[in-house]
């Protein structure tokens, strides 16, 4: 008998809602305001080793010696390990495409500034960072190779000579008919646009406490990861071990964006585990760490893209080219950010047409890592500089330009030409009432008011799609295998009815324990603190992959939901054997399970599972006797890739428009947002609450990518950005305030019709500022096609175009 | 073999003394020795803010601090806002604003802003915003955090804590 | 990112400091409030033998007016200078300048002695204390010497200290009656360092400007006074036309422009001319 998951609020059995769909407070607050909360670098173990890291100080060099032996002598220090350790006990890492991995520790090379050569576990971090600088190294300088265009050349330096070329991929995707389209088209425009590297950040970084037993060789990891299982994995290949010997336990953890990184810092503290018989080895990554050779970098871009328009302001088709700059190697798993962008390829628009030339390439960076949106957001602003581009060369207004090329909202379920469907929509609506909420007449007006007393204004619009519930399959294109991403969830009911939910993931950030808890509470008609939600590691936990493309939300709800409606049957035919009717005849409704319109024939929950635990013998036969289940969500109808790419990958659709006002100082190119307003449609909001906290963070981080966030490395490989004096986050004075509307269009296919939004306006804010941005300096006859928009390079431009006027 | 000097300090109201090497940081020592991991790091050079205690009642950032130079002084970290009976109001108003994510920058913010609203019951958005710049939060951007502070001012001003010197 | 082992002396006479200064030969540093040192420690950059802690050490703290003069003690916190009634009214373009130097969370242990030591070129305390001609209290083994503003800034990061010799005051010149001021800013974001900034002190006469003070920081490895366009100022009508005209010359004699990932040597030439204008006008305004 199938499980049932309601796709709509009202199906559950509960009159009235009281915690689904409301802002309630958090159940992990408690724990973080009184800073109680187990982060990874609070807990210390019996015979517990500090690890430090030796990083390489050069971008490319062979590593002609490594003494290690003035370290060893040092008090304190208990175990040295270098590329020889990782050699014998390790395979190189996983990687993205696949064949881009080395060894934690190189036995050959280094590729970039800042990776691991060697590493040092000591009864401290400050003696095992003394010990640091006692070993010696030395390198024999290999050209370098920075910028991927020089890389993809045939006498370039190879950054892994073993792949033979610097080119990880290299492919042409064609959907439609592009040539015909660009043929027949009444207008062809074309530009050229530089997204710079920037990354996640999150203000925790990496952590791990790592034993590997050398006898009997299993391994249990501790750390601040985002994906257990997926780590899990990792580490049996990495390390040969069968899977039944991994055990991760994620701690909670601060944050994480995609890019909390950390594989070769966990690696690299296993192999002093081994080293030291087994101890555990805390490694915990510094800023600069982070900064310089973490999770902590991606999106290295630079697109060509050309869009195919009619006469009547209709895109027939685009042309997306982009060289991805990958860094040194696969390992981050950067690529798949390149893939991504399949899943919303064309936007909201109707485009029937696309091409994607897609390089991936490797240079002496830091390896790219994921980040918050995995690719869509660089894309997002390049197609919608187009869009404007050509709205305005046809004298089209923006807005109205978009308009008419959204997909009509009775058009879905609606595939996009990259093969991914969008689940429903309506854009119109998200628009009108965007255009409603910032007075965008008024703000036009104002605009010309502001513009003949000479200063720079300008109003940008953005519309994108932000997809939700990642499956595989999106990344198939550079090399991830397989579909199907479940996540799991075990509902326990106890004899006083009360609840507990074990789910495989840890504490993020986005409040998934607290919408679990107002799921069962709902379910059951239970108040919010008779469930407690509780995290079981990979040895212990249902299949779960943990937040993570915009999916942890939809997809716990249908594991709690389907472990709630198992539970729900298996009570229904307790309660008709005790009351000698038929299971059908029951009902559950606001926690009480019973014959509807019998008054004597009614059970609370709380009873049923009291009887079913105490009572069993009372119960019929053929009943699973506990107040529990177990059950695991998958998105359906995934299916594997076909010879273009195409998939269903992400099964939502939000969707969203953003529209800013801002204004250039032309003297210092600084920039000042001076409204900021969005509208934003994710389907059922089951806590609006924390989609809001979400948006407005996303929001924060757009404003830092189109604004602030860039990695600068110089010709021989060195960051110059490896502090937070260089590389700038935005504070609580560089954020707007946005003024925020909602736009509901359910999702047919999802638990409750919720849609993905964890990554949310990242995928849309750098596109609208950016926008914005051109749209100040079009009475220059300039733009600026280069993220961030930073202010020196905002004044060049103006300068550039005022001397030429 | 380093010298280990004497730290007598008191830290939520509750006195210690401790042998320490020079170079340990203020908040490694609170985090380590002290077991008071409520106070985090986030980039051990002073800008992210993660690691803001109050020393002597003023905010400091702990990894910009030697343990050393903090002997006979009075700390105060997130783990002395709560008591038994209930949370801080700013603690309160942070739960019921949806003022945390991750929660990892929180404890920094919650002691800027005890400094803040001690000195200054009623600040203007730009007097929070100036003192609230030197706080990093990665998840949250920043709205629901004033609201928060709007919400604590209300707090302490009906329970007429505006008053209340930091350690109480 | 653990600082390196050192030793920690904790004196409480200036006299002491000297004596330590000179047993580590050079070796050791000044902890001050430890807001610029601590990062460099933390990052092994600085490795000093011996930190020499002036945290305790007597008298170091104070603002004092005498003859005319603010007198102040080199260990007095940016939070006092901040909330300082008597810098407020008699010297705003200090207490101005302090709002913004970083965070209150730095402020409240940053020192003006420290930030004077430090000198780095994108530093608003040192550009204030040249166009306010700030003298310099210093302490050594030879006893008290005071170096002019102008004299003690001498290069990138450093200054007329000598190896063991310790700042003990700083004193600034009460702000003249008739005297405006202006101090004026671009940075990436509020708090941070300048790439490029402007301080003006302006006099004027019946219209006219009598003496000018013009100072650039961000812009080499020291602040500097922009003579030429101080000298364009004197004798002159006050007007938007003049302080244009004058801001001009704000780039000459530039030498050694800082270029790097914020701002390039041409931008921010560019913003000495823009910033210089500002402050003039400002200044004017307050004048």
């Amino acid at each position: 008998m199938a499980v049932k998951i309601p796709n709509h609020i009202d199906e559950l059995p509960t009159s009235s809602p009281r915690f689904i769909g409301r802002g309630v407070e958090r159940v992990e607050d408690i724990g973080l305001i009184t800073g109680r909360t187990e982060f990874i670098d609070n807990i210390s173990m019996t015979g517990m080793l500090h690890c430090a890291i030796l990083r390489s100080p050069i971008a490319h060099a062979k590593i002609e010696s490594i003494d290690v032996s003035a370290a060893l002598e040092l008090p304190g220090v208990v175990a040295v390990v270098t590329g020889e350790d990782a050699a014998k006990w390790s395979h190189p890492a996983a990687s993205s495409p696949e064949g881009w991995g080395t060894y934690c520790l190189p036995t050959d090379k280094v590729r970039f500034v800042g990776e691991p050569v060697a590493a040092v576990a000591a009864t401290s971090r400050y003696i095992a960072e003394d010990a640091l600088e006692l070993i010696e190294i030395e390198y024999e300088p290999l050209a370098v190779v920075m910028d991927p265009v020089a890389a993809m050349a045939d006498d370039s330096p190879l950054v892994i000579e073993e792949r033979g070329s610097n080119v990880m991929l290299q492919r042409v995707f064609n959907w439609g008919d592009t040539d015909a389209a660009f043929a027949a088209a009444d207008h062809v425009f074309s530009e050229k646009f530089r997204w710079n590297r920037l990354g996640a950040n999150p203000m925790e970084t990496y952590g791990c406490i790592s034993e590997w037993d050398p006898n009997e060789l299993n391994i249990t990891v501790r750390g601040s990861f985002q994906s257990p299982s997926h780590m899990a994995l990792g580490r049996a290949m990495t390390f040969g071990l069968p899977s039944n010997k991994v055990r991760m336990i994620a701690q909670p953890h601060g944050g994480s964006f995609g890019g909390k990184g950390g594989v070769r810092g966990t690696d690299i503290s296993l192999l002093l585990s081994r080293k030291t018989g087994g101890r555990p080895i805390k490694w915990i990554e510094d800023r600069m760490e982070y900064l310089t050779a973490g999770g902590s970098q991606a999106w290295d871009r630079r697109y060509e893209l050309s869009i195919a328009v009619s006469d009547a302001g209709i895109v027939t088709g685009l042309k997306v080219k982009l060289v991805d700059d990958l860094g040194a190697n696969g390992e981050g798993f950067g690529a798949i950010s390149a893939a991504k962008p399949l899943a919303a390829f064309t936007g909201p628009y109707t485009i029937g047409a696309a091409r994607y030339d897609l390089s991936l390439v490797a240079t002496n960076k830091a390896p790219a890592s994921p980040y918050r949106g995995m690719g869509p957001p660089p894309h997002n602003f390049a197609l919608e500089q187009m869009m404007d581009i050509a709205a305005r060369n046809l004298g089209i207004d923006p807005a109205e330009f978009r308009r008419r090329n959204f997909i009509p909202k009775d058009a879905f379920p609606y595939t996009i030409p990259s093969g991914n469907e969008y689940d429903s929509g309506d854009y119109q609506a998200v628009l009108d009432k965007a255009l409603a909420l910032s007075e965008y007449t008024k703000l036009r007006e104002e605009q010309e008011r502001l513009r003949e007393q000479g200063r720079m204004i300008g109003i940008g619009i953005a519309s994108a799609i932000e997809p939700g519930v990642f499956d595989w399959n999106a990344y198939a294109i550079v090399g991830v295998q397989g579909t199907g991403v479940p996540e799991g969830a075990t509902v326990s009911i106890d004899i006083l009815g009360k609840v507990m939910v074990r789910v495989g993931f840890a504490l993020e950030g986005q409040g998934q324990y607290t919408l679990v808890t107002q799921l069962v509470a709902d379910y059951f008609g239970l108040e919010m603190d008779d469930v407690n939600v509780t995290m079981l590691d990979t040895a212990s936990a249902p299949p779960a992959f943990g937040p993570g493309g915009s999916r942890l939300g939809v997809a716990i709800t249908g594991a709690v939901l389907g472990a709630c409606d198992r539970i729900r049957e298996k009570m229904c035919k307790v309660v008709a054997g005790l009351m000698q009717t038929e299971p059908e005849n029951i009902q559950l409704m606001d926690g009480v399970f019973g014959i509807p319109g019998v008054p004597e024939a009614q059970m609370p929950m709380a009873q049923v599972a009291g009887t079913m635990l105490g009572a069993s013998h009372l119960l019929p036969p053929d009943v699973d006797p506990r107040p529990e289940a177990t059950h695991v969500w998958t998105a359906a109808g995934r299916t594997p890739v076909d010879e273009e790419g195409r998939a269903k990958s992400y099964l939502t659709a939000a969707h969203a428009v953003h529209i800013v006002l801002l204004e250039i100082d032309p003297e210092t190119g600084m920039v000042e947002i001076l409204k900021y307003v969005l509208v934003d449609d994710c389907g059922t909001r089951l806590n609006p609450a924390t989609v809001e906290g979400q948006t407005q963070g996303s929001v924060a981080q757009g404003i830092g990518a189109a604004l602030l966030e860039e990695y600068v490395y110089d010709e021989d490989g060195q960051l110059l950005t490896s502090t937070y004096m260089d590389y700038l986050l935005p504070t609580i004075s560089d954020v707007p305030a946005p003024l925020m509307g909602e736009v509901v269009t359910p999702s047919p296919f999802t638990p409750l019709g919720a849609k993905g939004c964890g990554e949310g306006a990242i995928h849309t804010t750098p596109a609208a500022v950016m926008c914005a941005i051109n749209d100040a300096l079009l009475p220059l006859g300039t733009r600026a096609d280069e993220v961030p928009a930073a202010p020196n390079r905002l004044w060049k431009l103006i300068r550039a175009a005022s001397e030429k006027s | 073999m380093a010298t280990k000097h004497t730290v007598r300090i008191k830290v939520n109201g509750v006195n210690h003394e401790s042998e320490v090497e020079a170079r340990t940081t203020l908040v490694d020592f609170l985090r380590g020795p002290l077991a008071l991991t409520g106070t985090h790091v986030g980039c051990e050079h002073g800008v992210c803010g993660a690691c803001t205690v109050l020393v002597d009642g003023r905010t400091a950032r702990s990894c910009l601090m030697l343990a050393v130079q903090a002997d006979g002084a009075e700390i105060t970290t997130v783990e002395g806002l709560a008591t038994p009976d209930g949370l801080h109001p700013i603690q309160q108003a942070f739960v019921e604003e949806h003022g945390l994510q991750c929660g990892f920058c929180t404890p920094g913010f919650l002691m800027s802003l005890v400094e803040l609203l001690h000195e200054n019951p009623d600040p203007s958005d730009d007097e929070i915003k100036d003192v609230l710049g030197g706080q990093i939060c990665r998840c949250t951007g920043y709205q629901s955090i004033l609201k928060s502070v709007h919400s604590a001012i209300a707090k302490l001003r009906t329970a007429g804590l505006a008053a209340q010197p930091p350690l109480a | 990112m653990k600082p390196p082992p050192f030793e920690y002396e904790a004196p409480t006479t200036i006299q002491e400091v000297v004596a330590l200064l000179r047993q580590h030969d050079g070796e050791a540093k000044i902890l001050a409030g430890g807001q610029s040192l601590m990062p460099l420690l933390n990052m092994r950059f600085a490795r000093p033998t011996a930190l020499i802690d002036l945290g305790r050490v007597a008298d170091l703290d104070y603002i004092r007016e005498e003859n005319g003069m603010l007198a102040i003690g080199a260990m007095t916190t940016k939070r006092s200078i901040e909330r300082s009634e008597l810098v407020k009214s008699r010297q705003p373009l200090l207490h101005a300048s302090t709002a913004w130097i970083a965070h209150p969370q730095i402020r409240n242990r940053g020192t003006v002695g420290g930030s004077m030591a430090q000198a780095d070129p994108a530093a608003e305390y040192p550009a204030v204390a040249l166009a306010l001609d700030a003298e310099f209290v210093i302490v050594g083994p030879d006893g008290r010497r005071s170096v002019a503003a102008s004299d003690f800034f001498v290069t990138y990061l450093t200054t007329a200290l000598e190896e063991n010799e310790v700042l003990s005051e700083i004193r600034v010149p009460v702000l003249p009656a008739r005297t405006g001021w202006s101090i004026q800013e671009v940075a990436r974001r509020h708090g941070d360092f300048a790439m490029v900034g402007a301080v003006a002190t302006l006099g004027l006469d019946g219209g006219s400007c009598n003496s000018a003070r013009v100072v650039l920081f961000g812009v080499g490895p020291t602040p500097l006074r922009a003579t030429s366009v101080e000298q364009a100022l004197i004798g002159q009508a006050a007007s938007e036309t003049l302080f244009a005209s004058a801001a001009e010359k704000a780039d000459e004699g530039l030498e050694d422009t800082i270029s790097d990932v914020h701002a390039s040597a041409e931008y921010r030439r560019h913003l000495a001319r823009v910033l210089a204008r500002r402050a003039l006008a400002e200044a004017a305004e307050r004048a």
